[in-house]
């Protein structure tokens, strides 16, 4: 019975380990969907950035309503369309600008620190910065798992015109598919970001979306396939992270961070030394 | 072809940025005709069949063609190839225009798609990823993808770019054979001696329109 007491235990007789066991699954959903059309529209940096363009709002959020999930939720989403926006503009019609992004998102991340400290504590600038995963209450679990409803169907309608606009945008101009797919993919994310916000704070939101993606990508899959497996390996960090962090008693947005991570190496090296065997077994044989 | 494959341009003008691509550019592809369009490096070859195609915006004047019944072939490089998609796939998406964004493909689609692979030598590959596949059988995905477009405007961009000989032979026959079928193709090459041989008309574009008609008329505009 050392399993059940290892693995089964703590969720079986904690309330918050349940609830941030929850919340977690609802994101991998939203997070498998989203995170393997931006690593396939080559997008991460991205990401990135709009992940901490939802501090500023947040952090007004939390002047206005101290830690309400909603108020939060609410300015994060604000300011991440906004910056968005802006940052469509800016590079619109030009060669990429790493350097205007990374502006976006020094700027949008110290902005949001001083609005936090300015009349919060020390404490309150660490959840905004790492999350508070194991303290989501029913309301941000609502929340959360809406939102990443919400996400999943919106892709599953949009799935053909996301997927296609990924790879080869002239085509889908030319056949007249003119809506702008590219802008409704941003408002995704940035709802996927805000969701994950909740949990994980503004340094690691993109993490639980870009890394099980990323790993998911390795495997050479279509891109369904890789939405179902970039799932997967979420479900399976969200499990391991908070186990991890239960018994190390290690701090747990991190942890399954750190999970997904090892998943995206473990992957990585499999796939890579596959690749690197297959012309020798082939010439064997 | 009984859809009018007329391609009128009205003084356009392209701008990136500050810089002007193409300037007023005016005349008409005629229904059937069969264009080649050459020019120096930057001379807005390319965004004249983007400004036509409807992918980059016009800075002035207007474009009248049928807009529901063009294809573009764009550049290859404009394709990335590290995405998980199957030749058969790519292909299949041609059929857009029938089954949209949200509905699947029908058994018609799919057998349109496997006689368009057949045509272009592409039958033992359809289950192969774009990414395990040469350049060469790309561009012949790509316009297997155009056949099963069925347009009545067909806009070529550099097709014959980093494509071995055995390849081009092919994709011209096809080209060959939309002339035939009445379809209005407009390609951008580099190769006069083929535009010479195969290509009733020409368009030389320096920026603006420098010449264009019957190709032993408007070609030696670009040689001199």
């Amino acid at each position: 019975m050392a399993a059940h007491a290892l693995i089964v235990e703590p969720f079986e007789t904690l309330a918050f380990m349940r609830a941030a066991l929850v919340a977690c699954l609802a994101l991998a959903l939203s997070n498998g969907a989203v995170g393997t059309l931006l690593v396939l529209r080559r997008m991460s940096l991205d990401g990135d950035v709009l992940g901490h363009a939802v501090m500023p709002g947040a952090a007004v959020g939390f002047l206005y309503a101290g830690p309400s999930p909603t108020w939060l939720s609410v300015g994060g989403l604000a300011s991440g369309l906004a910056v968005a926006a802006l940052a469509g503009i800016i590079t619109s019609g030009r060669a990429r600008h790493d350097a205007g992004l990374v502006g976006f998102y020094l700027v949008a991340l110290s902005l949001g620190v001083i609005l936090v400290a300015w009349r919060g504590s020390n404490v309150d600038v660490m959840h905004v910065l790492f999350g508070t995963v194991l303290a989501i209450d029913q309301q941000a679990l609502l929340q959360i798992a809406g939102v990443s409803s919400l996400i999943v169907l919106g892709i599953a309608a949009l799935y053909r015109p996301l997927a296609v606009g990924a790879f080869d945008p002239a085509f889908l101009r030319a056949v007249g598919a003119r809506a702008p797919y590219g802008a409704v993919f941003l408002v995704l994310v940035v709802l996927d970001l805000v969701a994950n916000f909740q949990a994980f704070g503004t340094l690691l939101a993109v993490g639980p979306m870009l890394l099980p993606a990323a790993a998911a990508r390795c495997w050479g899959l279509g891109v369904a396939a890789s939405m179902a497996l970039a799932t997967g390996f979420g479900l399976t960090a969200s499990v391991g992270g908070l186990l991890v962090s239960y018994h190390g008693n290690l701090p747990s947005g991190p942890a399954i961070v750190l999970a997904a991570g090892l998943l995206f190496a473990i992957s990585a090296v499999i796939t890579g030394s596959l690749r690197r065997l297959a012309p020798m077994i082939a010439r064997d044989v | 072809m009984e859809a009018d494959g007329r391609v009128r341009l009205r003084d356009i003008t392209v701008r990136y940025g500050r810089r002007v691509a193409l300037e007023a550019v005016s005349g008409e592809f005629v229904a059937g005709s069969l264009t080649a369009v050459v020019g120096a490096n930057g001379a807005g070859k390319s965004t004249l069949l983007a400004a036509i195609a409807g992918v980059v915006p016009l800075a002035a004047g207007v474009v009248d063609c049928p807009a529901r019944q063009l294809a573009y072939l764009p550049q290859l490089a404009a394709i990335d190839r590290g995405y998980p998609l199957t030749v058969s796939e790519l292909i299949m998406l041609g059929g857009w225009r029938e089954f949209g964004p949200f509905r699947s493909p029908g058994t018609a689609a799919r057998a349109r798609t496997v006689a368009a692979a057949d045509m272009v030598g592409l039958a033992g590959r359809l289950r192969r990823s774009i990414g395990e596949i040469s350049v060469g059988e790309l561009q012949r995905a790509l316009f297997a993808r155009l056949i099963l477009q069925n347009a009545a405007v067909i806009l070529l961009d550099e097709p014959f770019a980093a494509v071995d000989a055995q390849t081009i032979s092919v994709l011209l026959d096809q080209i060959i054979r939309w002339h035939q079928e009445g379809r209005t193709v407009i390609a951008v090459l580099h190769d006069l001696d083929l535009v010479r041989a195969r290509f009733p008309s020409t368009m030389v574009l320096a920026r603006r329109c420098v010449a264009w008609g019957a190709t032993e008329v408007a070609l030696p505009a670009m040689v001199a």
